[in-house]
């Protein structure tokens, strides 16, 4: 759907983007993921050609990404901005038209969506007359209003309350189903597990992870399982003895238990098991691996350290 | 439709909606009416009669003023020559408020000479000049024309009248004129500053709030930029025609209260006509009376409106953009809405600059310096209109063209340069505004 191939980006003295590659298949929801200055803002800006790259190339269905290529593209940034004085629907259509929709495609549109989300008597509110989560609202249906085929959501969940940003969730989903391709960035990690395909992680400008968010919690995997057992915990540590490093441990009644640890050496999952079963009623067993909350912070913090 | 027309509809709706929109389009022109009737009301001598010797050596006149009826003024008339001195001190023509001089030349040169003792208020002024200017119509028309009065009206030149302090005669020009063009010039100038600050606030807004993101995805900089300047300034003109709409109704009224009696055809007295004019003026009296020579146009007798209209909006339209630029392209610098003050400050002092400018060219119509104004183009809209005001003679009217000309290329090159500044200041927040991002804002491809 979209490929960017060696972008770099500086602001004067200050390089912002050094080169940064990937490619978002069509249908997919893609994280845009990375601390706050990695780039994801100027990245964005250049999907949506508000400012130009210095150096790259960006493709968009196979082609160079143009003015035009932006009728397809739907945007909703992470500072939201709406005219106060304007109505909602005088909103909504004049954003559609720059988009390229005529009038009477704006208007059809607007009160589909807004029938959608059950908001039909606010079309000839002012802006100003909404509260924050009404024109968050109101801005993302203007960023859907011409629908587009790949859209670019910069923190969609932000200022929502827990309804709403179950309705946004399910409205991505949607689209999803759909066919519609989705660049998402976020700091939700769990939004990002939830609803990611895939995704691609920013640091100090330059790309630190890439691809599908089962593989990149694979990748980050430290070796940890976790044990839930019957039996008693003196027995379970002695059976362990130095081959494993117990981590932490969770009691759940008397003689239950729940054990993460780590191996050490060259033991595996199956010693680990063999080792137990002659002291304990092991309950479950699985390996743990890490939530994105745990790559981000892993990726983050390397990067510092280094 | 064109990108740069849907926000230019957009802006113009947003303006024309706003309610002090409203509040301008009618305190602005009561204010101007309210400034005219002062004007005229106020000011000069303040005598309720004035006593006129006209002084006619070569009987041009033939001896007779159309009102002799107006109980204001009085004339006599006497076929002599009277100078300054005489006039100022002899005591035969102390019951005298003012002299005028018609001399042999008036025909050709089209000037009158008035001696005064106390100047006369505008009132007073315009009743004389319409008097004498009726009077010398009709001999012109009667000596050497084949045409009606009516029609003598329409393509005459007008008479200039030159003003002496008889105490103190150094020659004044007639400025009435020039007056007329500056008060367009300085409506220019008010417009460009009202609604330059309107692009400035427009602009430095959609900054401030980030919507500028969601139109920069749909837009290109110079889009945007188009069509938030040819919104707002086609706001501009439309809150002009209504000034004019305002203003011209309220002088119709500001007439009817205030001169009164020079409009009142009971006011003339046909029986000194002869008896062609007379009737000729009866006639159209009787057609439209209340046409018959609009206040304005008697005021400002000399200026030809078909050529300063035109000439307005093209300065206007020139002036606006050039300035507009300076503003569009600090509100888009400015870090926030509150930054940026000290940045309007010398956009101000040109404004004021160049009414300055056309008030010197005023009173100093030749200097080289007026010259030099009215080729800037931050003064130009001003002098020019002062100068399209007091009239160019036909081999000098490349003049304006000239003038015209390099204000509309130096407001392309302003809004050219204003663009680059917009496209890469847009996006810059929460910065304090130096000159030195202006400065790389503008290097920047």
């Amino acid at each position: 759907m979209i490929e960017l191939d060696g972008i770099y980006k500086s602001f004067y003295r200050k390089e912002a983007l050094r080169d940064v590659s990937f490619s978002v298949k069509e249908g997919e929801i893609f994280g845009l993921l990375g601390p706050n200055g990695a780039g994801k803002s100027t990245l964005i800006r250049i999907i949506n050609k508000i400012v130009e790259q210095d150096k790259g190339y960006v493709s968009f269905r196979g082609k160079n990404l143009t003015q035009e290529s932006l009728k397809d593209i739907g945007y909703l940034p992470e500072e939201r901005g709406l005219y106060k004085t304007m109505t909602v629907e005088e909103h909504g259509i004049f954003l559609a038209r720059l988009r390229g929709l005529t009038r009477s495609d704006a208007k059809m549109n607007l009160q589909k969506w807004l029938e959608k989300f059950q908001i039909e008597d606010w079309s000839k509110k002012r802006i100003e007359e909404l509260s924050k989560g009404m024109a968050q609202k109101v801005q993302f249906i203007c960023t859907v209003l011409h629908e587009p085929s790949f859209m670019v959501l910069d923190e969609p969940f932000s200022g929502f309350d827990p309804i709403n940003v179950a309705l946004i969730r399910a409205e991505l989903s949607e689209m999803k189903r759909e066919g519609k391709t989705v660049i998402l960035s976020t700091h939700d990690m769990k939004s990002v597990e939830e609803i990611c395909d895939s995704a691609v992680m920013l640091n100090k400008g330059e790309k630190v992870l890439e691809g599908k968010i089962s593989e990149i919690r694979e990748q980050s995997k430290e070796g940890k399982f976790a044990i839930q057992f019957q039996g008693n915990m003196i027995a379970f540590a002695n059976a362990l003895w130095t081959g494993y490093e117990i981590l932490d441990k969770e009691v759940l009644t008397d003689d239950r238990f729940l054990v993460t640890l780590k191996m050490r050496g060259e033991n595996t999952f199956n010693d680990l098991l063999q080792t137990l079963l002659p002291h304990i009623r092991i309950e479950s067993a699985w390996e743990v691996l890490p939530s994105m909350q745990d790559v981000f912070i892993k990726e983050v913090t390397k990067e510092k350290e280094n | 439709m064109n990108k740069s027309v849907l926000i230019a509809v957009r802006e113009c709706k947003e303006r024309i909606k706003a309610r002090s929109f409203l509040l301008m389009a009618i305190l602005g022109p009561l204010l101007v009416l309210g400034l005219v009737f002062i004007l005229f009301a106020v000011g000069g001598s303040q005598k309720k009669h004035i006593s006129v010797l006209v002084m006619d050596p070569y009987e041009i006149l033939e001896g007779k003023i159309m009102p002799k009826e107006d109980p204001s003024v009085s004339y006599d008339i006497i076929n002599d020559y009277v100078d300054f001195e005489p006039f100022a001190n002899q005591n035969e023509y102390q019951k005298y408020d003012l002299g005028i001089e018609i001399n042999e030349q008036v025909v050709k040169n089209k000037t009158v000479k008035v001696l005064y003792r106390e100047k006369p208020n505008s009132k007073t002024e315009i009743k004389l000049r319409l008097h004498i200017e009726r009077r010398l119509e009709e001999i012109m028309v009667k000596e050497f024309t084949t045409l009606s009065v009516q029609k003598f009206r329409a393509v005459k030149q007008p008479i200039n009248f030159k003003f002496f302090d008889t105490y103190d005669p150094k020659e004044e020009e007639d400025n009435l004129a020039g007056w007329a063009g500056f008060f367009f010039g300085a409506i220019i100038i008010l417009f460009i500053f009202l609604f330059g600050m309107t692009i400035l606030r427009g602009v430095s807004q959609e900054k401030s709030n980030r919507i500028i993101e969601v139109l920069l995805a749909s837009a290109s900089p110079k889009q945007l930029l188009i069509g938030k300047v040819f919104g707002i300034g086609i706001t501009a003109l439309f809150q002009f025609l209504i000034w004019i709409v305002v203003i011209g109704v309220g002088l119709f009224f500001l007439r009817e209260t205030l001169f009164p009696d020079v409009f009142d055809p009971s006011n003339i007295s046909f029986q000194q006509m002869s008896k062609e004019v007379a009737r000729l003026t009866q006639s159209r009296l009787e057609l439209n009376a209340r046409d018959y020579n609009d206040f304005v146009e008697l005021v400002y007798s000399s200026i030809r409106f078909e050529n300063m209209l035109p000439f307005f909006l093209l300065f206007f339209v020139g002036g606006y953009v050039f300035y507009g630029s300076f503003f569009s392209a600090i509100g888009s610098s400015i870090g926030s809405e509150s930054d940026g003050q000290q940045f309007i400050i010398p956009i101000l002092f040109l404004l004021v600059l160049s009414l300055f400018s056309g008030y010197y060219a005023i009173y100093f119509p030749s200097n080289g310096l007026t010259t030099v104004f009215s080729y800037l183009p931050f003064t130009s809209p001003v002098v020019m209109l002062v100068k399209l005001g007091q009239g160019f003679s036909a081999n000098q009217s490349w003049h304006i063209y000239l003038s015209l000309l390099t204000l509309l290329l130096a407001a392309l090159f302003m809004f050219w340069i204003a663009g680059k500044i917009y496209s890469n200041g847009i996006l810059q927040f929460g910065h304090r505004l130096r000159v030195k991002h202006l400065f790389k804002w503008l290097k920047k491809p």
